[in-house]
């Protein structure tokens, strides 16, 4: 197993802060008029996701986090790539540009796939001329032939996954949020997309939050690990202190 | 408001690029593809023109015309009210995935709505020169007559947009509205001559589509200068709907993706 390891840097500024962050599932919640009428006078059910994290990040390194399910850790990562917006506390960025890794944003599948490139990359926050000087270098990743000009709804789920990975992967941001460690396509390319990610992980100034189920992916990438228990941090430290605590605690 | 400016310099673009797309996959796998987009209001037009003109004749000048005019400022904002309740639950995927400020969604979906009235419009000035309606330079107006529907349609759609998010029967109570609004906006009657008690009066003052409807007619086909402190007013209704848009989205759009 090859341990990660960063350069001793004395003045590492900090990427994320996250201060007392709380969230809650309310708010906006479903209403018909036949459901309003059955429901009068009921009270708004809450929903605590999270229940004040706090934690920091220094740039370079990976956080995992880790937890079991509902308690909060997709609600956090979301939060922190500003799909909500937190119900108390505060999450800075420090001016840093984010994304949150995710397959197929915004994709029109009666377009082609160099289209959905752009489409997709714009959404991640990239302007044309961006994308225009990364295309060539997403199309070589996926590496889906011809079919790239071919409408996205002719491809395989394979072809599909492979083009959106690209996408991700190569329209690089300071800060990356991903949920699941991803390895898509046929085996070759797994192993190509785990070792994209592993080298966009891996790199020394970009600052990376890695939710997954996997102890051993975890332990493979992150500098540190974040336990989340029904949305307050139980545990926050090494890998090699917290995930065997967390294993036995699991095991109850 | 400073940040909804800054927000859509930010994103016209990839608004411009996403309206582009949809505009492409609509007729992306049909036989007759963009003929679509002429076909259907022309069709529309003759039915109307029959059933309004012979069915129950009248006796307007430029029926055809007339209907044709209406009918493209009708379907902007028919579209633009229909599309933007279930504008953010259609979005799913891509709200719940990545943070864009909501009223882009509903801004690109505006300018494929504009670009298919500028069809029905091209055809209007085609059965007009057809029709032999006498052309003034009012025509030229009638770039203030459609700013102001753009503006209500698009301060109307954001609220309902925002609403349309937790208000599940929002859709029903829509449809059942635009029908009512349909007719009332005298898309295949002339409000003025049909109504010509308070009625009408009212409809024309109340209704800013049948008022906006009957200003552009006035510049295009009859050669008449619009109401212009109608127009003033209806602008000014129109920024306010858009201010109060604006703000309830900024407060809210974080959390439409906990609900959908």
């Amino acid at each position: 197993m090859t341990k990660y390891s960063t350069k001793k840097n004395t003045n590492k500024e900090i990427a994320v802060t996250v201060k007392d962050l709380h969230i809650t599932y309310r708010g906006l919640k479903k209403t018909s008029i036949r459901a309003s009428w059955k429901h009068l006078g009921d009270k708004v059910e809450l929903f605590h996701a999270l229940k004040g994290v706090s934690f920091e990040i220094e740039e370079g390194k990976i956080l995992g986090i880790i937890g079991k399910n509902g308690s909060g850790k997709s609600t956090m990562l979301r939060a922190i790539a500003g799909i909500f917006s937190p119900d108390k506390g505060s999450i800075d960025l420090h001016g840093r540009s984010i994304s949150l890794l995710s397959i197929g944003v915004g994709f029109n599948k009666k377009l082609t796939g160099r289209e959905n490139i752009y489409l997709s990359g714009m959404l991640l926050g990239f302007s044309e001329e961006e994308i225009a000087k990364k295309e060539k270098e997403i199309i070589d990743f996926a590496d889906i032939g011809d079919f790239i000009k071919k409408p996205v709804k002719t491809y395989s789920s394979g072809m599909y996954s492979k083009l959106a990975f690209a996408i991700t992967a190569i329209l690089e941001t300071d800060i990356m949020l991903i949920d699941e460690v991803l390895s898509v396509g046929d085996v070759k390319f797994k192993e190509k997309s785990y070792n994209k990610m592993k080298e966009l992980i891996s790199d020394d100034t970009r600052t990376v939050i890695i939710v997954s189920h996997s102890l051993g992916t975890i332990k493979e990438l992150c500098d540190e690990v974040l336990w989340l228990n029904d949305g307050v941090v139980k545990m926050i430290g090494k890998p090699e202190d917290v995930i065997p605590k967390y294993e036995e605690f699991m095991k109850q | 408001m400073k940040r909804f400016f800054n927000n859509m310099k930010k994103y016209y673009k990839y608004a411009i690029r996403s309206a582009k797309a949809e505009l492409k996959s609509e007729v992306a796998d049909s036989y007759l593809n963009w003929l679509w987009w002429v076909i259907e209001p022309f069709c529309f037009m003759l039915i109307y023109t029959f059933v309004f003109g012979f069915v129950f004749p009248n006796n307007e000048l430029y029926f055809a015309s007339f209907v044709m005019v209406g009918q493209a400022a009708w379907d902007f904002f028919n579209r633009m009210i229909t599309g933007s309740v279930k504008l953010i639950i259609n979005n799913r995927d891509l709200v719940t995935k990545v943070y864009i400020p909501k009223y882009i969604l509903l801004f690109s979906k505006s300018l494929t709505y504009l670009f298919k009235m500028f069809i029905s419009l091209g055809l209007a000035f085609g059965l007009m020169l057809f029709q032999h309606v006498p052309l003034t330079w009012h025509i030229l107006l009638l770039i203030p007559v459609l700013l102001v529907l753009y503006v209500i349609s698009f301060g109307v759609g954001m609220i309902l947009m925002h609403h349309g998010v937790t208000f599940n029967d929002l859709g029903n109570l829509t449809n059942i509205a635009l029908r009512m609004v349909f007719y009332l906006s005298g898309i295949f009657y002339n409000i003025r001559t049909r109504l010509s008690g308070t009625l009408g009066f009212i409809l024309l003052r109340a209704n800013p589509i049948a008022f906006l409807m009957n200003e552009a007619r006035k510049v295009c086909i009859y050669g008449q200068l619009p109401s212009f402190e109608g127009l003033a007013f209806w602008l000014a209704i129109g920024i306010l709907l858009c201010s109060y848009g604006v703000h309830v989205i900024h407060k809210y759009e974080n959390s439409y993706a906990k609900v959908i």
